[in-house]
């Protein structure tokens, strides 16, 4: 692992505070995002992982204000460097986006305009927010700075999308990304379509120009290995909620929430070959989430306090955080009961 | 970005000679097939419009001796070919001498003029209120006005010619009734003849674009619909771009291509809406010079004029053929 | 958290489940029945018009010349003024026909045209169009050329062309010529929606299972093909009512029992224009608008039938 790990920095550049995204069905109203909260720090990387459905991406989203009807966020506060992003007017809001927050998109495929250059969907985006360019040289050395960075020949600055490979597109959509030195990007599933080996290399590639620029950055990702070797504190979300966030080292080391410690331990390795002890389960109705715990119908440990009381999140060390009630002081015995006897099955 | 792949190129040009040729044909046989001698059918009429009918056997033999039609049917059609190729449509049998080429060269111009015309209005106009009409940052008031305008599309642009000539060039007397200029004007390029022009041709036009534009916005809006669920358009969301440019740099320009294609298939039946315009209008283009030679029985012109208006609508679907390359880069990879 | 409570109404219809209608019937269309029923109307009124008025006014000379609809006058001439009597409600014209009964003669002819021209191409249609999107090959070559080639073509000019040797001739043969060239659209839509369905999951497997070409021909695409085949239908019928329109107005139409184009080209060989005699041709020109201002809605509605997203949008 040669990233460094940035555990330094205390200034929050994204506050997240009780984000809620509903999508409006005509069955009823589907929680997506139910009350998220969390910090990231300038310089980190964080990953957001779950199952697909959790609300990961959504929260992505809704953090960018890009909820697509009929999702909308309910309430919330979403603060980047102080600023409300919330409450920001419709032109606010337009020229915040890309310098503020901006996205690295999940279908890297389809996320080009097939009808424009490389180069003008690069250079729009500076125009956008920095004026019209008129020393057109220096322009293009800038992007050519950019595909440096990335890792692009500069052969493509004249072509079309579809002249590109996949990783390519998705590279130039990194280049895109960091064409501002916004202060946070929002990686979603930013490498899931690409097959294996190139989206270690893409991945690499994120964190490099991640540390040259110094930006922080939000990895959306189901691919808890990956996620593993890039990021330096992950957030699990289960069920619209999130239920641990932690430094990656003390979550591997020892996840606390028990749909972590399923999700770490399902992770296979070369050394053992391992049952995948994450099951379908008992999933809810997402309209009409369970009382309490949303987790309790798939956990192994869940007693009746589970169904009656929500877990709220229980700061465990610095800047780690889980939402179980075994961590509750008053609970410690059961946990450690609960523990002892799952350890080794 | 090395031009057209030639694969595209050589079924465009095959499409493009193939129905020049089925075209030519069709109009070879069709007389050939009917009933009864055409030939001898029309010197009966013109023997009787003449007002005499003596010796009209040796006339019609004369006539059959004089166009080859006593020739084997293979090379009556070898011949027919070698003169359409040569550009050579023969006479006008009703105005002798005048030639099928010089009546058709006096009024193709117009036709050409006036459909041009009327064709850019229409997709214009068409594909700027589809955009306006799917675009979320529209007016209300826009959004509900469109629709409103759109209350004559589907309408053939012969009955539109009627009720516009009527209440406009009857009625209320703001334009003229009838011809592509004022009755005993010499075309020439005068800023004066070209504005009587545009003022002749403005009824006509109009009943074109009054009736078609709304097809294309309808259109327009299905595809803008289809391009706003596209994951580049979330990004562009993203990039704060200004919302105008997102329209016409993303939107426009990705939902103009299908509706170019779409242009090329409609130009047969524009061409068609424009000749029955023609004849409404009095216009001196290819329609009128039609319907005069279907009222003077004149095969020859019927065929000639047909013929031409055909190559010219093959024409005008090659050339948009041949255009649109230049604006989806997709299909300008060359290879394949 | 009493908020989820509050806002997890299941199955009971928030504030904002109005603002979907993609569970409705989609063929409770406004614009589908609206113009089904505009069409439905015109059948019915031809019906009692059968019942009620005396068809036989629509021959020449069975009325007195040129009068207005009731209740109006027309100056003819100087001095001569005419007044519509209720024997003609809707006025007579040049040769003696009475409007009225020209309008329940003709307005079945004209549409009976499209029905004619239309249902032939359409089912020329969908066999080339499944012959060469199912099959392929150089059956699909020489199909899409043969496609292409018909619709670059102005059917209206070879029309002219045919005509002009044949004379003028009656409805169904105008209508059967006319068929010449409808099939191409029909084809070229119904070959690439194949080619769609073609690839989609649910043939491929229906393919894999060995389930035969012509079960999956009409089981499974077919019924997933009738809102465009609809459409199709709808659209082809309108340009073959235009061509037939074009036609007739052309001189080329039946002369004895009048169609609707029929009427129109009467009077603009008789210059009703320039006579002010506006009933003459200005009754069958609403009536045709209305008939394709009827199929346009009907069309419109089928395209947001079979197109959820466009549905949403509207």
């Amino acid at each position: 692992m040669s990233q460094t790990r940035s555990n330094g920095s205390e200034r929050v550049v994204l506050n997240v505070e009780k984000l809620r995204i509903h999508y409006a069905t005509p069955q009823g109203e589907v929680i997506a995002v139910s009350d998220i909260s969390f910090d990231l720090y300038e310089g980190e990387t964080l990953g957001l992982v779950g199952e697909s459905g959790c609300g990961k991406s959504t929260t992505a989203y809704g953090i960018l204000q890009l909820v697509q009807p009929p999702g909308y966020i309910v309430h919330g506060s979403i603060k980047v460097d102080g600023t409300e992003v919330l409450d920001l007017s419709e032109e606010e809001l337009r020229s915040f986006r890309w310098t503020g927050l901006s996205l690295i998109p999940q279908g890297a495929m389809n996320s080009l305009n097939p009808t424009m250059r490389v180069k003008d969907q690069i250079i729009d985006v500076i125009e956008a927010h920095e004026g019209k360019q008129t020393d057109k040289k220096a322009l293009r050395e800038r992007i050519y700075d950019l595909f440096a960075k990335v890792g692009l020949p500069n052969r493509i600055y004249n072509m079309y999308p579809h002249e590109l490979s996949g990783g390519m597109k998705q590279r130039v959509c990194i280049a895109m990304g960091v064409a501002l030195h916004p202060t946070v990007v929002i990686a979603d599933e930013a490498t899931s379509a690409l097959d294996v080996v190139v989206q270690r290399i893409v991945a690499q590639t994120l964190i490099q120009v991640k540390d040259e620029i110094g930006v922080s950055l939000i990895v959306i990702g189901h691919d808890m290995g990956l996620l593993a070797q890039i990021v330096d504190r992950i957030a699990v979300m289960y069920a619209g909620k999130m239920v641990e966030i932690a430094p990656v080292e003390s979550i591997y080391a020892e996840p606390l929430h028990p749909y972590t410690k399923l999700l770490i331990d399902s992770i296979p390795s070369i050394k053992e070959r391992k049952p995948l002890r994450i099951t379908e389960g008992i999933t809810h109705d997402p309209r009409n989430p369970p009382s309490g715990c949303i987790f309790r119908l798939r956990c192994p440990f869940a007693w009746e306090h589970c169904a009656e009381v929500e877990p709220l999140p229980i700061q465990v060390d610095r800047k780690h955080e889980v939402a179980c009630h075994m961590f509750d002081e008053q609970f410690e015995e059961r946990r450690a009961h609960a523990f002892a006897t799952t350890a080794n099955p | 970005m090395g031009g057209i792949s030639l694969n595209y190129l050589v079924r465009r040009l095959l499409v493009f000679f193939l129905t020049l040729w089925v075209a030519a044909t069709l109009i070879f046989i069709i007389p050939r097939l009917a009933p009864g001698d055409p030939i001898a059918a029309m010197v009966a009429r013109l023997t009787y419009q003449a007002g005499f009918v003596e010796d009209s056997n040796a006339i019609i033999e004369g006539w059959k001796e004089r166009f080859g039609l006593n020739d084997p049917v293979y090379v009556q059609y070898v011949r027919y070919m070698g003169n359409l190729v040569r550009g050579d449509l023969g006479y006008a049998m009703a105005r002798f001498p005048s030639t099928v080429s010089e009546l058709v060269g006096r009024a193709l111009p117009w036709t050409i003029g006036l459909v041009g015309f009327a064709t850019l209005i229409f997709f214009t106009v068409g594909n700027l209120f589809g955009a306006l009409l799917a675009w979320t940052k529209t007016p209300k008031l826009v959004k509900v006005m469109i629709p409103m305008s759109m209350i004559f599309t589907s309408i053939p642009p012969l009955l539109a010619g009627l009720l516009l000539l009527y209440v406009f060039g009857f009625k209320l007397r703001i334009f003229p009734q009838n011809y592509a200029y004022p009755l005993g004007a010499q075309p020439e390029l005068t800023l004066e003849f070209i504005l009587s022009v545009l003022y002749h041709g403005f009824l006509p036009a109009m009943a074109i674009v009054l009736v078609t534009f709304g097809y294309w916005a309808l259109g327009m809006r299905g595809m803008m619909v289809t391009i706003e669920g596209e994951d580049y358009m979330i990004l562009a969301q993203a990039k704060g771009l200004k919302p105008f440019y997102v329209l016409y740099r993303y939107m426009i320009r990705n939902a103009i291509l299908p509706q170019m294609t779409a242009l090329a298939v409609s130009i047969g039946t524009l061409v068609g809406g424009s000749v029955l315009v023609e004849v409404i209008f009095n216009y001196n283009g290819m329609g009128t010079l039609i319907f005069t030679a279907i009222r003077e029985q004149d095969f020859n012109l019927i065929q000639g004029t047909s013929f031409i208006l055909i190559v010219t609508s093959a024409l005008a679907v090659l050339i948009i053929d041949l255009c649109y390359p230049l604006i989806d880069p997709r299909i300008s990879l060359e290879g394949k | 958290m009493a908020e989820i409570d509050s806002t997890t109404v299941v199955f009971g219809g928030t504030k904002k489940a109005g603002a979907f209608n993609r569970f409705d019937n989609p063929w409770l269309n406004w614009k589908f029945l609206t113009g089904a029923g505009i069409l439905g109307l015109i059948a019915a009124l031809v019906f009692l018009g059968y019942q009620f008025w005396d068809t036989s006014l629509a021959l020449t000379a069975s009325s007195p010349l040129n009068l207005p609809p009731f209740g109006l006058e027309y100056q003819k001439g100087k001095d001569t003024i005419l007044v519509g009597v209720p024997e003609h409600p809707l006025g007579t014209e040049n040769s003696g026909r009475d409007m009225l009964a020209l309008i329940i003669v003709g307005t079945p002819r004209t549409i009976g045209v499209g029905v004619i021209a239309a249902s032939v191409g359409m089912v020329v249609g969908i066999l080339l169009g499944f012959l060469a999107g199912f099959i392929g090959g150089w059956m699909d070559d020489v199909i899409r050329l043969a496609t292409d080639i018909t619709i670059t073509i102005p059917s209206l000019l070879v029309l002219i062309v045919i005509q002009s040797v044949l004379g003028s001739v009656d409805l169904v043969t105008m209508a059967l010529l006319i068929s010449l060239f409808s099939w191409a659209t029909p084809t070229r839509y119904i070959r690439a929606q194949v080619l769609t369905m073609r690839e989609s999951g649910y043939v491929q497997m229906a393919r894999l299972s060995g389930v035969p070409v012509r079960d999956i021909m009409f089981k499974e695409i077919m019924p997933n093909l009738l809102p465009y085949l609809a459409a199709s239908y709808i659209g082809n019928m309108t340009g073959a009512i235009i061509s037939a329109v074009g036609l007739e107005v052309l001189g080329f139409g039946p002369q004895r029992i009048p169609s609707l184009g029929v009427a129109i080209f009467f009077s603009i060989e008789a210059a009703a224009l320039l006579r002010n005699m506006w009933w003459w041709w200005g009754i069958p020109t609403v009536i045709l608008a209305i008939v394709f201002i009827a199929l346009l809605l009907i069309n419109l509605g089928l395209d947001e039938i079979a197109n959820p997203r466009l549905r949403k949008a509207s």
